[in-house]
């Protein structure tokens, strides 16, 4: 099963890099053709000595000259230097078509994936996976690519040009050759192994490194230091220990690689073969000299192999986090859409999980919220209450059942015309790096300056955007002026009363997150939920007191349903969260035993 | 232009040599023996000289031929030996010994740099410089002072032996090979150059990608995603259009340098043909030079190959001596003792490190010991500094703070926060037991005196529900314990603590209504008894307070109980009346 997933994972890679394969190739095949003419290069180095004195060498029916010879070696430099320059220009330029391709594709992606994907993936790891997974990608190609090239070609052509020299001598090299890779096979092997407790300290020492860090305000208050510091210090002594006995596994191998592959033992052993051959008269001074210059090629191309390893690893990674976003299934759109004629909002039997393993987030959600009425929804900390809200602009789509919007099925309805249907405020209290007046205007397209002021108004944010020495000129974002979080809400409240959806679906926790500007944000509210259907994720339940329906739920199912004063004599799980909210809101913190 | 290969490597050698602490010794030796591994190098290959003629004469003596083999031999194994020494350092753990010094000298000053410092960092920066520079920096030290040497020892051995073989091809190996140097320094000086605008280019590509994601619900509503999010696809086009232009530029420095030692050849097989001709150079001798400078090419490409590693492993460096600089605050003479725990303020100043605007101006207060006192007002204007002053996050520039009558300067951090227990918005459980986690307040408390806190702190009942009961480790079950729980935890933490001084931010700010109760219920068990400073957005909390300070602008423009505050009709006054405004706010259609 280990090696199906690694199947995978490298057939993942090539496919990330398909885009590219014509790239790859050439800058392949341009370095291994680099590769094989440096070997040329020596050879004929070693045969132009031999002509220096006179006389001529014979190459492909032509004969040259010391003078000529050495002009056809020059000419092999400069050669060399083109293909090597273009193999790496080439490949280069490949990672960076691929880099644009992939950040193109995965943008495009994450715009038809169900948004509760994005929103709950975080920034963060999104970002990550643009820029630092990209990143690695093009390491790969860019810089591994002109290696492989290299790593095959000068091997094989070392070997050819040795056995057209002198095959014994050619014997000899790929005999140490053949050692060194015989234990190099017994290290690598080993390293794998291995490898994997490494890598588990190492994480292990990662997690210790966070906490520590995460913690210290807390240690600095609770600690004096022993504890925290002790479980810091141990984790280091749990990596020393598994990092020593992992280079005392692969210490030894490690190091006899180091031997052979340095290209003394070659030089040795060639040499000494070659007084053998010299003095019984088979061999010549020129031959001599091109096998000393070309057997350590073969030993020298095996180190990179060694990198090449390590280069893949991190590759591969990568290209998984990135197939993992562009295998993500899109948002179904309908071919047959239909236009919602009013804005009644129906959960039929609702039953949602977010993923095929887990359990059900919600189960069986019926209810009904009459046009222009309201409806909260309450219940404890994990009742679901954000998912039933997250469902009707389509975050997600239901696992079971259906909701209608106007008697229509949502997924009936096509995107553009549903975003028009549903605001969810507060999901975007994000202001793009614009002017105020275009971060309200965002909203809809056509939109004049007295529409947008009109909007702004009614958000209670138009006076406040007045004190601004640029007015609605003011570039909002981090580098303009800095609004707070009030403010920024007030702006998104406007673009949201500018927007006219029929269907308003607010989380109030968030609303309230700035407590300095409740009143404006109060009434802000009031008249972008005028006349209205409105769903409200409720936290204050003093402020639904007057709903028309408020359903209250309770580990992902409905509890109850009804109005303020009906729920209060069922005398169920509404009544309990009442009681408790009253109490909250009135504690009064004393300390008891004062001393007055 | 000060800067050559060798100053920067050598800044880099005292830079490690201060990080290697006890074990600079065996650093200092490990680089010995890569001194003699590779002059031994430089050497073995020399004997190609003496070998190669001994060997192409007409008269071979064969004993000659195997004495220069023997010593090819012999610097070899010499060479290889003190290689395998020297990789000690790497295959022995003494690299290991070094990270996990290092890492505990970096814990230790991060335990007692100011908090103000650390609160500079971001966390996620912390985390790499613990975890991964600190391997960056030491475990590739071995390697990268054997690349370094190897790249010196080796030439310089090679034209010393030359010298005795034949002068003027050492002269041209001194002239030729330092080429190699201006070489390095363009594509350095390229590289940063290339590095600094397409590090810019991809900070406008990860600021422009964010904004895309958290507006990505009104992009999608306005259509304007994918190819169409047009300033998103700019910057993706503009990395590129960045990293095109500097591959031009850097390449063909960087190809010329991996072509340098064949250029090399060249010339050295020109001038020697010429050397030959006017019969003043054996053919055997350029034979043997060709043979010996081609070994050159394999530690220049592996140099080349790491070129980048260089720059990773001083920066490495460079940021962990940053927080190892950072120094304690000091502990002024003589050493006090708070006598009780009265706090008091006399004309303090504070503004934050680096910033000329004062946080707090010439406040003054006192808070009798085991009384309430709240503060109140914005955020922004300076509560949460003055609970920060307390615990001396920062020093004041001026004034001072007391406690007990001693001045909070002259105690130690460790014994200063011995009286104080803290409650924050954000509660951080160690990934350990339940038990563990309160305990850490107190080490030597007994299972009873835990337990009793638990109870105090309501969070007995719903930790003995849990699998293994107080020895359920918080990281396993942490999705599962609600906000709540972790918080009464944490006061359970404080309770056993037993701290004279209680300070509350927030606490149950971040708490939905069911938790907020039993968290508000462990916080009364908390404060019997103590100093308390409370701040809280609702005002009915703080309500009953011996003293409410109200804060504007870093200064305290109200204060008193709350009927005198309500009565003088002032900045509190108003900020009840709002909150009482809001009270009465329903939704209705």
């Amino acid at each position: 099963m280990y090696k199906k997933r690694r199947e995978r994972s490298k057939k993942g890679l090539w496919a990330v890099m398909a885009p590219v394969k014509a790239h790859i190739m050439a800058a392949v095949g341009l370095s291994a053709i680099g590769g094989t003419i440096t070997i040329i290069g020596f050879a004929l180095l070693a045969y132009a000595l031999s002509i220096i004195a006179g006389g001529s060498i014979e190459l492909f029916g032509m004969s040259f000259g010391f003078n000529q010879a050495f002009l056809v070696l020059a000419f092999v430099l400069i050669l060399s230097f083109l293909i090597r320059y273009y193999a790496f220009v080439i490949s280069h330029y490949g990672a960076f078509v691929l880099e644009e391709i992939l950040r193109t594709r995965i943008t495009a992606r994450l715009a038809k994936v169900p948004l509760g994907y994005v929103i709950s993936t975080g920034t963060g790891p999104l970002k990550k996976v643009l820029l630092d997974d990209v990143k690695n990608l093009h390491a790969f190609v860019a810089d591994s690519t002109p290696l492989v090239g290299k790593s095959i070609a000068t091997p094989v052509a070392s070997l050819i040009a040795l056995l057209i020299i002198d095959y014994r001598l050619a014997l000899v090299a790929v005999s140490v050759l053949i050692l060194g890779a015989v234990v190099m096979f017994f290290v690598m092997k080993d390293a794998a192994r291995h490898r994997t407790n490494y890598e588990r300290s190492q994480s292990d020492i990662n997690k210790a490194v966070v906490e520590f860090v995460q913690a210290m305000p807390v240690v600095r208050t609770f600690d004096d230091g022993t504890t925290s510091f002790k479980r810091y210090s141990e984790a280091l002594d749990r990596f020393r220990i598994h990092t020593k006995a992992w280079i005392a596994a692969t210490g030894l191998p490690g190091r006899i690689a180091l031997i052979i592959l340095s290209p003394m033992p070659t030089l040795i052993a060639v040499t000494l073969a070659g007084i053998f051959f010299v003095t019984s008269g088979s061999l010549a001074f020129v031959e001599l000299i091109a096998v000393l210059l070309i057997s350590t090629g073969m030993a020298d191309s095996l180190v990179p192999i060694m990198w090449l390893n390590n280069f893949i690893k991190i590759s591969q990674a990568a290209a998984i986090r990135i197939h993992e976003i562009m295998d993500l299934p899109e948002l179904k759109e309908t071919s047959t859409a239909q236009y919602p004629k009013e804005s009644a909002v129906v959960f039929d039997d609702v039953s949602f999980k977010y993923n095929e393993k887990d359990n059900y987030a919600l189960r069986n959600i019926s209810f009904t919220v009459a046009q222009n009425t309201t409806t909260a929804l309450v219940g404890p900390s994990g009742a679901g209450k954000t998912t039933v809200a997250k469902l009707i602009p389509r975050f997600w789509d239901v696992t079971e059942g259906s909701i209608k919007i106007g008697g229509i099925d949502i997924r009936e309805i096509d995107a553009a015309t549903l975003m028009d249907t549903v605001s969810f405020v507060f999901q975007d209290t994000f202001l793009f790096n614009d002017t105020l007046a275009n971060n309200i205007k965002i909203a809809r397209g056509n939109a004049s300056d007295e529409d947008m002021v009109a909007a702004a108004k009614a958000a209670q944010i138009h006076d406040f955007i007045m004190t601004l020495p640029n007015g609605y000129e003011t570039l909002a974002g981090d580098r303009g002026t800095s609004l707070s979080g009030g403010q920024k809400q007030r702006i998104t409240i406007a673009r949201a009363i500018l927007r006219n959806t029929p269907v308003i679906v607010l989380d109030e926790a968030t609303a309230f997150a700035d407590p300095e500007n409740e009143e404006e944000i109060i009434k802000a509210l009031s008249n972008l939920m005028k006349n209205k259907t409105v769903i409200v994720i409720a936290h204050r339940l003093s402020t639904i007191k007057d709903v028309e329906q408020i359903v209250v739920l309770d580990k992902g199912e409905i509890t109850e349903a009804g109005n303020h004063d009906e729920l209060l004599q069922k005398e169920g799980v509404y009544a309990r969260l009442w009681r408790n909210y009253e109490k909250a809101q009135n504690w009064d913190l004393q300390r008891k035993g004062a001393v007055k | 232009m000060s800067r050559t290969t060798f100053t920067s490597a050598y800044n880099l050698h005292k830079l490690v040599l201060g990080l290697t602490g006890e074990l600079a010794g065996t650093y200092k030796k490990t680089l010995g023996y890569f001194v003699i591994a590779f002059i031994a190098q430089g050497l073995a290959f020399g004997m190609f000289y003496p070998l190669l003629k001994s060997l192409f004469t007409d008269n071979i003596v064969l004993a000659d031929v195997f004495l220069y083999l023997g010593l090819m031999v012999f610097f070899t194994t010499l060479s290889l030996a003190a290689k395998w020494k020297g990789h000690d350092f790497d295959f022995t753990g003494n690299v290991i010994d070094i990270t996990h010094s290092l890492r505990t000298k970096l814990g230790v000053s991060l335990r007692s740099m100011p908090l103000e410092k650390l609160s500079t960092y971001k966390t996620g920066e912390l985390n790499s410089i613990l975890s991964s520079n600190v391997d960056e920096s030491v475990i590739l030290v071995g390697a990268a002072s054997s690349i370094i040497l190897q790249l010196a020892l080796v030439p310089v051995t090679i034209i010393a032996v030359t010298f005795f073989v034949d002068l003027r091809l050492a002269m041209l190996m001194i002239v030729l090979f330092p080429l190699a140097i201006p070489l390095y320094y363009r594509i350095r000086r390229l590289n940063v150059k290339q590095k600094a605008e397409f590090n810019r280019a991809n900070a406008e590509l990860e600021a422009d990608f964010i904004e895309y994601i958290q507006g990505l619900p009104v992009l999608r509503a306005i259509n304007k995603t994918g190819r169409d999010a047009q300033k998103l696809q700019e910057s993706i086009k503009y990395v590129r259009s960045v990293q095109k232009r500097g591959l031009y530029n850097v390449q063909a420095p960087f190809v010329l340098l991996g072509i340098l030692i064949e250029t090399v050849l060249l010339i050295i097989l020109f001038m020697g043909a010429f050397f030959i001709s006017a019969n003043t150079l054996a053919l055997v001798t350029l034979g043997a030079c060709i043979v010996i400078v081609a070994r050159l090419t394999e530690p220049l490409a592996v140099f080349v190959g790491v070129i980048n590693v260089f720059d990773l492993i001083d920066s490495a460096f460079k940021r962990i001596n940053a927080v190892l600089d950072i120094k304690p605050l000091e502990i002024h003479r003589p050493v006090q003792e708070p006598g009780n725990f009265d706090i008091a303020f006399s004309n303090v100043d504070f503004s934050y490190h680096g910033q000329d605007a004062k946080v707090i101006n010439n406040v003054s207060f006192s808070m009798p010991n085991q009384t309430m006192t709240a503060l109140v007002g914005h955020s922004g204007c300076g509560k949460t500094t003055l609970t920060r002053l307390i615990m001396r996050y920062a020093d004041v520039q001026k004034g001072t703070i007391e406690i007990g009558g001693a001045n909070i300067k002259n105690m130690a951090p460790d014994d200063l926060m011995k009286y104080i227990s803290a409650v924050f918005q954000d509660v951080y459980l160690f990934d350990d037991t339940i038990i563990n986690n309160i305990k850490m307040a107190n080490p030597e408390a007994t299972e009873k005196e835990v337990e009793y806190a638990a109870h105090a702190a309501y969070c007995h009942e719903f930790i003995s529900r849990l699998p293994d009961g107080y020895d359920t480790k918080a990281g396993d079950i942490g999705g599962s314990l609600s906000g709540g729980e972790k918080q009464r935890i944490s006061i359970a933490r404080a309770i056993l603590k037993n701290a004279p001084i209680v300070i509350l931010d927030e606490p149950t700010a971040a708490l939905d209504t069911e938790s907020e109760v039993a968290v508000q219920n462990a916080i009364d068990k908390l404060v019997e008894d103590k100093t308390v400073i409370v701040i809280a957005h609702r005002l009915s909390t703080i309500s009953g307070a011996d003293n409410i300070l109200v804060i504007d602008n870093g200064e305290i423009v109200e204060s008193g109980k709350h009927d005198e505050l309500i009565a003088g009709r002032g900045k509190y006054f108003n900020m009840w009346s709002a909150q009482q405004r809001v009270k009465e706010w329903h939704i209705s259609a």
